[in-house]
Parts: structure tokens; C-alpha cells; sequence
């Protein structure tokens, strides 16, 4: 699979367009490709990208529904996270998955306090360590943070204006994708955290 | 030198109104404000500082409550490449918005999650007034993506500022529609639009007059100043509504940071953070 990509790639000229392909099938390749892509990517695909592997008049929506349609009777979806795409499966699955590997839980392999913090960074982003300090009690170590960023659930922000301008961090497309977020709006609102009393996480 | 004249009070409010009263002041206010963009105004400034106000508004609506000061620093303080974080990209995709000529393309490099054939339809969206243009456009966007009213605002100011005269977006209704707004449909959406119009219109053309005096002193105190790569800077500062010294990249660092206080002493500049350290310049 990866290497059928490397291969593709590595030919001068890749063929978008497909113009001598009649028109029913040139959209089922371009519908191919771009499960094929998908399917290589643990991560979201940007559209910018999945606009690379098809005709430059397409529409990557049309093609993206119709994967969608395609894809009904699966265990597995497209799903839009962040400005990408991913294939993922169902949840309705999740008891599967996790009686056959335990796959989602070890994955991540994070502590509850990790997984503390990174909730911590999502809904005070950008935030820096001093930050994050404030609201924990406590210093959060930079070994933390290295396992947050290693899994790419965080990456940097903006500097903080103050005396050595420590870089805040803020949550990525990965993490969305983590957590079947579409954006950062999939977060539980902030006012309902405030009611309930949860507002200092 | 006189400068533009704000929007007459009977354009700028009234109270509850039918359509056609609304769609009335709102067709005074865009005349009344293309005259002012005609006026020495500094218009890449004008609408830098209207995409500020503009971001703050969609920031709000994302359900954010970072204001004005916030979001410069986090547009300020990312380095090249870097993510500004949700409020900042909001920021940075206004500020690119109104800083380029309107095109498929370049909004298409934009408006993450809006395909480039949507932009298309939406900048060629019929309809009798601007004003209604850009609310159906407003709608047509928020009924495929509910949760894109940066990229709707975006957009259906555009479209507005083409239905006026202008070659780039300029912030008018994103600068006074509400929230609840924009879950209204049809002739409630339009009217709140036209209202929203008549509202933003009188911040503009306000704004336009307060930067016009700005930039007039600018260019009075520009002979005085002696630095190399002077007159870059102010043409910088006359088309962005804020700088850090590190922005002139043509001069030294201690140059900019000397050029700052240079102006802000002469009151052609101000500082804008009120910070000892982390300051940024701006009209």
C-alpha cells in the first residue's frame, strides 16, 4: 500500500486529470485514489492534498459525498475533522475493536494526568507551562508536554509577552481527529463546565 | 484638512423598521461610505483595523472571549509558519482577507472547509441590493457548514464590498450582526443585514476619519525623520494596523525600536499594548 504511493509519486508525471478515461470512470479512479489516500493516512487529510490526486475542475465535495454514500454499508466512514478528512471507524464498532486489540487505549498510552493536561490546553488555548501551572497547583514538566507533542495532540502558539516569552501551546488536527472532534466547538461549553463547578479544569 | 464626514444620524440608527425603511438607510450608508473611500483615506490601514474589529466579532461567535488586545498578540507573536492559536487564525484570516484584491483563489487559500466552487457561486450570488446578496450568501454557507460564520462573514462581506465599489473585502456587517443573527433565514436575515449595514457603516466611516487625521500627521512628521528605511516604515505603518519593530526587517532591530518611540513621541504613532516589553505600533 505505502509503496504503491512511493511508486506513484515517483513517476514524472502523474496523471490528475485521467482525460482519457470516459467520464464514469475516470470519477470511480478519482473516488479510489482518494479512499486509497485516506486509508495510507492515520491522520486527517487536508483538502489541499486530496485536491493533488484528482482533475483540478473536480469537485473534492461531490467526490467526498459520494465515498461517503459508498461507504454505508462499512464498519468504517469518512469523517471531516478539522479541515481534513479521515477514515474511521464506526463507533458501534469500538466494542470490537477493544475486545479483539485494546487498540484505542493503548495507543494513546497517556496517565489520567496527562490526559488532565491536555484537556487543560484544549479549552485555555494558547497556554503556556506557567500557564497550565497556574491552573494545576503544580509545575507540569517539559516530559509531559514531550509526550503531548510526540503524539502530535499539541503543537506551539503564539509567545507569551512577558519576560522570556515562553511559547504557549495550542491543540492540532490530530488531536480533534484523537477525540472525533470536527473543531474545538465539539468541546463541552465552557458555561456548562462553569455551572457545574468545573470551571478551574 | 476637513476629512470624511460621519454618517448622518438618520442613517446610522432607527428604531424598529420594515424592510424597505432598513434596505433605504442601508443604500444611504454604502453611498455615503464609498464617498469616504474615495477621500484621502489610508485604505489598507482602514480595513486592517476593520478586520480586527471584524475578528473580534467571529471570535465571539465561535464561542471565544478573547478581545481586540489578545488576538493581535497572538497574531504578533507567532512566528512565521506558526499556529496563532483558534482566536489568532481567525485574526490572520481576516487580516489576509481584506489584504489582497477579492478572488476564488485567494479566498480559496483562506477559507479552510469552503470548497473553491462554493466561493465561485457565492461571489457570483444574484439578488436586487448588495446588501441582499450578501445575506443570501450568509445563509447559503451557513446551511452546508453551521459553524462557519467566519468563513460566511468573510464572504458576504466581499461580495457587499464588490456590490459598492471595492476591488477588496471590507468589514461592515461583520462589524454589527449579532449571534442570534445568524440563525435567522430569509427577510429576518436580510433586514438584520441591512440594519447591520447602516450600523457598520457609521463605525467605518468614524474610524475613517480618525485614521485620515492619523495619517495626515503621519506625513507631516515624516520629513523630520532621518532614518534610512524611514519612509518604508511609515508606508507600513499606513497599511498595517499594527507592527512590531521586528516588521521592518529592511532596518536594524535597535533602528526600528529607536524609529517607534521616535514616532510615538512625535504623536504620530501610538503604542498599543500599554507593555514595557512585547510593544506593538500602531495609528
Amino acid at each position: 500500500m505505502g509503496s504503491d504511493v512511493k511508486n506513484a509519486r515517483k513517476e514524472t508525471v502523474f496523471d490528475r486529470g485521467l482525460a482519457d478515461l470516459p467520464a464514469d470512470l475516470r470519477w470511480r479512479e478519482w473516488l479510489c485514489r482518494i479512499e486509497a489516500v485516506l486509508f495510507a493516512s492515520a491522520s486527517p487529510v487536508p483538502r489541499d492534498n486530496l485536491a493533488r490526486v484528482v482533475g483540478p475542475g473536480a469537485s473534492l465535495d461531490l467526490l467526498i459525498e459520494d465515498l461517503a454514500v459508498e461507504l454505508e454499508g462499512r464498519p468504517y466512514e469518512v469523517a471531516q475533522v478539522g479541515t481534513g478528512w479521515m477514515l474511521r471507524t464506526k463507533p458501534a464498532y469500538a466494542p470490537a475493536i477493544r475486545a479483539a486489540a485494546d487498540v484505542g487505549g493503548k495507543a494513546l498510552n497517556l496517565s489520567e494526568h496527562d490526559l488532565a493536561v491536555l484537556a487543560a490546553i484544549a479549552f485555555h488555548q494558547p497556554i503556556s507551562r506557567d500557564g497550565l501551572k497556574d491552573i494545576f497547583g503544580k509545575e507540569i514538566s517539559r516530559d509531559l508536554i514531550g509526550r503531548l507533542a510526540v503524539r502530535e495532540l499539541i503543537g506551539t502558539g503564539p509567545r507569551e509577552p512577558r519576560r522570556g516569552a515562553p511559547y504557549t501551546f495550542v491543540t492540532t488536527d490530530v488531536f480533534l481527529a484523537t477525540f472525533g472532534m470536527a473543531s474545538l466547538r465539539d468541546l463541552p461549553d465552557p458555561e456548562q463546565l462553569d455551572d457545574s463547578g468545573l470551571a478551574a479544569l | 484638512m476637513p476629512g470624511p464626514k460621519p454618517l448622518p444620524g438618520w442613517i446610522a440608527r432607527a428604531a424598529a423598521e420594515p424592510i424597505d425603511a432598513a434596505a433605504f438607510r442601508s443604500g444611504a450608508a454604502l453611498a455615503h461610505l464609498a464617498l469616504v473611500a474615495a477621500a484621502d483615506v489610508p485604505l489598507p490601514l482602514w480595513r486592517d483595523r476593520l478586520a480586527l474589529a471584524a475578528a473580534e466579532t467571529c471570535v465571539a461567535m465561535a464561542g471565544r472571549r478573547e478581545g481586540q488586545g489578545a488576538l493581535r498578540d497572538a497574531l504578533h507573536l507567532t512566528r512565521a509558519g506558526g499556529d496563532p492559536g483558534p482566536a489568532g487564525r481567525i485574526l490572520r484570516q481576516w487580516s489576509r482577507a481584506v489584504a489582497r484584491p477579492i478572488s476564488v483563489a485567494g479566498l480559496d487559500r483562506l477559507l479552510d472547509g469552503i470548497a473553491p466552487e462554493q466561493i465561485g457561486l457565492c461571489l457570483d450570488t444574484a439578488g436586487p441590493t448588495p446588501v441582499d446578496r450578501a445575506a443570501a450568501v450568509i445563509e447559503t454557507v451557513l446551511a452546508d457548514t453551521p459553524r462557519a460564520e467566519t468563513a460566511a462573514l468573510i464572504l458576504a462581506d466581499a461580495v457587499l464590498a464588490r456590490g459598492w465599489g471595492q476591488g477588496h473585502a471590507v468589514p461592515l456587517l461583520s462589524l454589527a450582526l449579532k449571534p442570534r443573527d445568524l440563525g435567522l433565514r430569509g427577510d429576518d436575515l436580510r433586514l438584520a443585514c441591512h440594519r447591520a449595514v447602516a450600523a457598520g457603516a457609521a463605525q467605518a466611516v468614524s474610524l475613517a476619519s480618525d485614521l485620515a487625521r492619523a495619517a495626515t500627521r503621519l506625513r507631516a512628521v515624516t520629513p523630520k525623520l532621518r532614518a534610512g528605511g524611514a519612509g518604508r516604515a511609515v508606508d507600513l505603518f499606513l497599511s498595517r494596523e499594527a507592527l512590531t519593530p521586528g516588521a521592518f526587517d529592511f532596518m536594524s532591530d535597535r533602528a526600528a525600536r529607536r524609529l517607534c518611540d521616535r514616532l510615538v513621541d512625535l504623536g504620530a504613532v501610538r503604542e498599543l499594548t500599554g507593555r514595557e516589553t512585547f510593544r506593538l505600533y500602531g495609528l
